[in-house]
């Protein structure tokens, strides 16, 4: 069996299902938004990051690297041209500075280090969360790891964009307790303009899933200031998530914390340069409200 | 005497759910806390001056009192020398010898048995001790003669501090009020006639090698506390509320009696030939002493609650108020009833606890005496009351919380390095609530409920409150120990039943006795009431023992043990059978030293009124420093292990697995503190899991590291016929020790603290509070006979709300179903910590966390303010992810 790809295991997370939980971030995803919090997720592939604060000028990857891509003393010192993210530089960075994102795990070298935190899952009733990238894209890896999470008893979360066939999700369902469907806009002319895709897959899936009882279905709006918060586009969320039958929503608020990673990572990516604004959340909680449509704390 | 107070077995009602009721803010309380919070320091030498007086007055002529006064002079000179960093000169030893023999020959012979003197000293102080009531105060007697004071023990180490005593009201940490006619009694009338009685020097002169006595004081290797006191254990208050001392004093007589009537012949009675230089003598001259002088201590204290209250009653005449007149009233009737009767309502068995232990502290510096399971023994009385309609749940608290207040009253005398090793101020006085009945019930009561929300009104740095729990305790108890905890000040802290009482069997507990277990000082586990556990009596630096063995006993380039010429090993193995037998020579030399203060306890410094009142002592008619209490033991606590079990693993991976290194050479880099080596260094901070990180080679590590400090410690046997036990808590002294240490392989450098308790180094957990907490589980706390703190700070936003407190509920349970021991929580906001640091007088009250007991934040040294800002900021910052 193919092993996944992720690039973190975080235990002790608050704020992604109930209970003490341990997150999966998983590599690779198909949309390309430009708020991302997560810009080293969306390349399937392991990939290199450099903190120049932490480098100790030891020079000891200078040696080691076989293409020649790094730069001595420059702040951007990878070469992305010739940098084939192999990793070797990194296994020897004392400092820490040069590190690999992404490594392969197989199903149950994953499920071992799920299990370190079991003893907080049963105190708490917390459990296992998938989040990425896009969890669902490992759909194979899933297939096989999923039922090894329910053999020992593991609540399952699965936070998902929605942007793959259905049938890529509709094999994992039943080993998923909950869902996190993180709904960015309301019109697929927005995802295009704002996520590098159209909205086809999502709306159909989120539309199968919310026809669904099990398993049980969160939307979550990521506020993304002036993008998605204005009054019309708040109505036109209220809209859509009336017709198909569901009454509540969460907000995540924004997070700009991401811009710190553009320059260790090689991307195109830009900052966006928002910030959160608590006194908008207020107007579109009361907007959700008002559309009866309720905001669930988070 | 027949008191009609329903027995403590009665079966007990589950909690009613108006004791968690609101309770609006007690304005005695609030106004009692804030005269404390405002009232100075103080040295206290009223017991000092007393003895001093008693002392002098039994010396026989003026030729022997100014023997003493040149002798104390030449001492106090040496003193002087050592302290300012002077060789101590050849000719004291030989000419305190002489001083010694002619003082004897003198003044010896004619003396009562010496522990009978200090049974009359004891009575002596007592009757002249000032009786203070401070405003508003429900529950009276003093541990000192001002409000907050830290009193001088000339009988134990109080010289200790007298090249200090001028500077004392300077000094940059815990300054204390003295006045110059305070320092000029100590100098002329009380150290002249009690240093050369007292416990420190007694056992620092009984050392054979000059080496120990200095190893006693630098604080590199061990630190032992015992010279300045008796300490570390929980008398039997329930007795005394129950019984009263009148009834403890007649078992004495009757003792006493049987063992006239039994011992024939005189002279083995009085055994005048074989009387040592102590004036203790035979075995049989011995115990009769005990007898008496525990007699008298008895008859001392209760003379002292008779002056209570006429004295009280004298107050409610001049009280200007007719609600304090009756208090006051009410009060001398209470004081005339306890201790030395039995206590017939809830007031007065708090009363007699509390005078009590207020007139033990006149006896001896008592460090860490604690309450036991106060919410068990006090129940009966409190549900009497209750059920009779003499009290209401408010008026309870009210005065559980003016008994706190009494409790917070009492300070250490530290002199300055010691201030470095037990920063805070803490008397360590424990109450412990909740946990089981022997046979397994939920012992949680309405009065463990009360206590709590009693000391939530008080909010001062002690008394500590620990609080058992087990996996039936009752959730709304839980959920209310978080609810206080959420406010801060890292009190209660909470205990695993599920691994304590197996830890009790496994050393040699009785199952019943173990389930009934509470906990002394900062967190030592132990049978209450009949037992000496000295859980406090020796730190020892571990990671020093382990560059013994790896320097083959150089340390930083100097000898520090003897040299065994032995080449590098060969294995990893080899290297940890080098650190076993490098940690046994160095426990061996702690506990020869203890042993010579134990020695000189029994010798020199009896005490008899805490032998009274503590279980076992008047049948076994032994004094509790003669091994009369039913269990006997001491406690040696190691500090570093995250330090020694880090070191480990970076040895055993860059020397014997990656063969990167000699030994050698590695150390050469770790003696030179890492300069030149930054990438070495900063490979070895990140690269090597460490303790903490819940990383399965770590954590083994630091679980033999604790199997082999139990083992090693639990082979030594006390004076008493007691075990060493084995304990992981640190006070302060990660700080002292390691600021006298240089780097260690784990990458800490040189002058860094050392890890605090069984907590991983500051900073090194990376993968957040589960994993620190699974590793300091899987050091398996069940082999740990002497109690462990593991610290973890938790940001105040997080645990606010209900669901936060879920989360800590989860942690909690989820950390002791993993088998841990023993947990404390700081709940402070970092940027609070900071404010306090740079603005002392913002902050008054902050109480934080510190290792096994809690402190007011600005009372510390500055590296320990640092040291927990560090520790906040981290755990703040860790793990919460999403």
């Amino acid at each position: 069996m193919n092993p996944a790809t992720i690039f973190d295991v975080q235990r002790f997370c608050l704020h992604d299902g109930p209970g003490i939980r341990t997150v999966v971030f998983f590599k690779g995803c198909t949309l390309r938004c430009v708020f991302c919090q997560n810009p080293e997720s969306i390349d399937p592939r392991p990939e290199m990051a450099f903190y120049p604060e932490r480098c100790i000028e030891c020079r000891a990857c200078l040696d080691v690297c076989p293409r020649d891509a790094i730069r001595e003393g420059d702040v951007e010192r990878i070469d992305w041209s010739s940098c084939d993210a192999c990793g070797r530089c990194a296994a020897l960075c004392p400092a820490e500075a040069l590190r690999q994102i992404g490594r392969r795990v197989s199903a149950s070298q994953l499920l071992a280090e799920v299990l370190a935190d079991r003893a907080f899952f049963d105190s708490s009733g917390g459990g296992l969360t998938l989040s990425g990238g896009e969890p669902v894209l490992q759909s194979d890896f899933l297939a096989a790891f999923l039922p090894l999470c329910k053999t020992k008893g593991l609540h399952v979360l699965l936070e998902t964009a929605g942007n793959y066939r259905f049938e890529k999700i509709e094999r994992l369902l039943e080993w998923i307790d909950e869902l996190f469907f993180d709904f960015k806009f309301p019109d697929s002319a927005s995802y295009e303009r704002y996520s590098g895709s159209h909205s086809r897959h999502i709306e159909e899936n989120l539309e199968r899933l919310a026809a669904r009882q099990r398993p049980r279905l969160t939307v979550r709006i990521p506020l993304i200031p002036g993008l998605n918060t204005t009054d019309d586009r708040i109505d036109a969320f209220a809209a859509r998530l009336r017709q198909l039958g569901i009454a509540r929503v969460a907000l995540l608020d924004y997070n700009h914390l991401w811009e710190a990673k553009l320059p260790r990572l090689h991307t195109e990516r830009k900052p966006l340069r928002l910030h959160r604004d608590q006194v908008a959340r207020q107007r579109i909680e009361e907007r959700f409200r008002f559309h009866a449509i309720g905001v669930a704390s988070n | 005497m027949q008191v009609d107070v329903p027995s403590v077995t009665t079966p007990r009602a589950g909690i009613d759910e108006r004791a968690f009721d609101p309770l609006p803010p007690i304005e005695r309380l609030g106004r009692l806390r804030g005269d404390l919070l405002a009232a100075p320091y103080a040295l206290c030498t009223q017991k000092a001056e007393s003895l001093g007086e008693y002392l002098e007055g039994r010396s026989r002529s003026a030729f022997a009192r100014a023997l003493q006064r040149a002798r104390w002079r030449a001492y106090r000179w040496a003193l002087g020398r050592a302290s300012s960093g002077g060789a101590r000169p050849l000719w004291v030893r030989p000419l305190d010898t002489v001083l010694r023999g002619v003082d004897r020959l003198l003044d010896g012979a004619h003396r009562e048995p010496w522990i009978v003197e200090l049974a009359r000293a004891l009575a002596y102080g007592l009757e002249r001790a000032p009786l203070a009531v401070h405003r508003g105060e429900l529950i009276v007697g003093n541990l000192t003669s001002v409000r907050l004071g830290a009193a001088l023990h000339p009988d134990y180490s109080g010289h200790l501090l007298a090249p200090e005593l001028r500077g004392l009201s300077t000094r940059a940490v815990n300054p204390l009020q003295v006045t110059p006619e305070q320092i000029a009694a100590l100098d002329e009338r009380v150290f002249p006639f009690c240093f050369a009685r007292s416990v420190l020097s007694r056992a620092l002169l009984a050392q054979s090698t000059p080496r120990l006595a200095e190893r006693l004081l630098d604080g590199r290797a061990f630190v032992l506390t015992q010279f300045s006191g008796i300490s570390h254990l929980t008398p039997d208050y329930p007795s005394v509320a129950r019984r009263g001392l009148s009834s403890i004093a007649a078992a004495i007589g009757r003792e006493l009696q049987r063992f006239e009537a039994t011992t024939p012949s005189k002279r083995q009675r009085l055994g005048t030939s074989t009387e040592n230089e102590d004036g203790r003598g035979s075995p049989g001259q011995e115990q009769r002493a005990f007898l008496r002088a525990a007699l008298i201590a008895c008859e001392g204290a209760i003379a002292h609650a008779r002056r209570w209250s006429r004295w009280l009653a004298l107050l409610a005449e001049r009280a200007t108020s007719e609600g304090r007149r009756t208090e006051l009233r009410e009060l001398s009737q209470i004081c005339r009833r306890v201790p030395e009767f039995g206590a017939r309502t809830f007031h007065e068995a708090l009363q007699s606890v509390w005078l009590t232990h207020a007139m033990l502290h006149h006896e001896s510096f008592q460090h860490g005496i604690s309450f036991g399971r106060l919410d068990q023994y006090l129940y009966p009385y409190y549900r009497a009351d209750l059920e009779a309609g003499r009290l209401t749940r408010a008026r309870a608290v009210e005065l559980v919380g003016c008994f706190l207040g009494k409790a917070a009253e009492g300070l250490p005398l530290f002199f300055e390095r010691a201030t470095e090793f037990f920063s805070g101020m803490s008397s360590a006085s424990g109450i412990t609530i909740g946990g089981t009945t022997p046979s397994g019930e939920d012992a949680t009561n309405e009065l463990s409920v009360l206590i709590l929300r009693a000391y939530d009104q008080m909010r001062l740095r002690q008394p500590n409150i620990h609080a058992r729990f087990h996996r039936s305790s009752d959730p709304r108890f839980r959920a209310l120990c978080y609810q206080t905890l959420a406010r801060g000040g890292g009190i209660p802290a909470l205990f695993n039943d599920a691994v304590v009482v197996p830890s009790l069997m496994a050393h040699g507990v009785a199952p019943r006795d173990a389930a009934d277990y509470s906990i002394v000082g900062c967190a030592e586990w132990g049978v209450p009431y009949r037992s000496f556990p000295a859980a406090g009596a020796a730190f020892v630096n571990v990671p020093f023992a382990l560059l013994l063995a790896l320097g083959d006993g150089l340390v930083a380039g100097r000898r520090e043990a003897p040299a065994r010429g032995e080449a590098e090993p060969s294995s990893f193995d080899e290297l940890l059978a080098r650190f076993r037998e490098r940690l046994r020579d160095l426990i061996a030399e702690v506990v020869a030293a203890n042993n010579e203060i134990e020695a000189a306890h029994r010798s020199i410094r009896p005490t008899p009124f805490l032998s009274a009142v503590v279980g076992g002592c008047v049948e076994r008619r032994r004094d509790v420093t003669a091994g009369g209490a039913r269990y006997n033991s001491s406690g040696i606590q190691a500090v570093g292990l995250a330090d020694c079990a880090d070191s480990l693993a970076v040895v055993e991976q860059l020397v014997f697995r990656e063969r990167r290194l000699s030994l050698g050479e590695l150390m050469r880099i770790v003696d030179a503190n890492f300069v030149g080596h930054e990438a070495l260094h900063r490979e070895i901070r990140n690269r090597i899991p460490k303790y903490g990180e819940n990383s399965e080679r770590s954590d083994q590590l630091a679980r033999w590291t604790v199997r082999l400090v139990d083992e090693v410690v639990s082979a030594f046997r006390n004076p008493r016929g007691g075990r060493y036990l084995a304990g992981f808590w640190s006070m302060t002294t990660h700080q002292g020790f390691g600021r006298r240490l240089g780097a260690l392989p784990s990458g800490r450098l040189a002058a860094e603290p050392l890890a605090n308790g069984i907590s991983p180094t500051n900073g090194w957990d990376r993968r957040g509070p589960t994993a620190s907490l699974l590793s300091a589980a899987a050091i398996e706390p069940r082999h740990i006979a002497n109690g462990c703190v593991l610290n973890q700070s938790l940001d105040p936003r997080f645990i606010a709300d209900e669901a936060g407190q879920r989360v800590v509920d989860g942690l909690v349970r989820g950390y002791f179903a993993a088998g841990g021991a023993q947990l404390q929580l700081n709940v402070v906001d970092p940027a609070v910590l900071i404010d306090a640091k740079r603005f002392p007088e913002r902050h008054r009250g902050l109480v934080v966390r510190i290792s096994g007991y809690s402190a007011y934040f600005n009372d510390l040294t500055e590296a320990m303010k640092d040291e927990l800002i560090g520790r906040t900021l981290h755990d703040c910052s860790c793990g919460v992810g999403g």
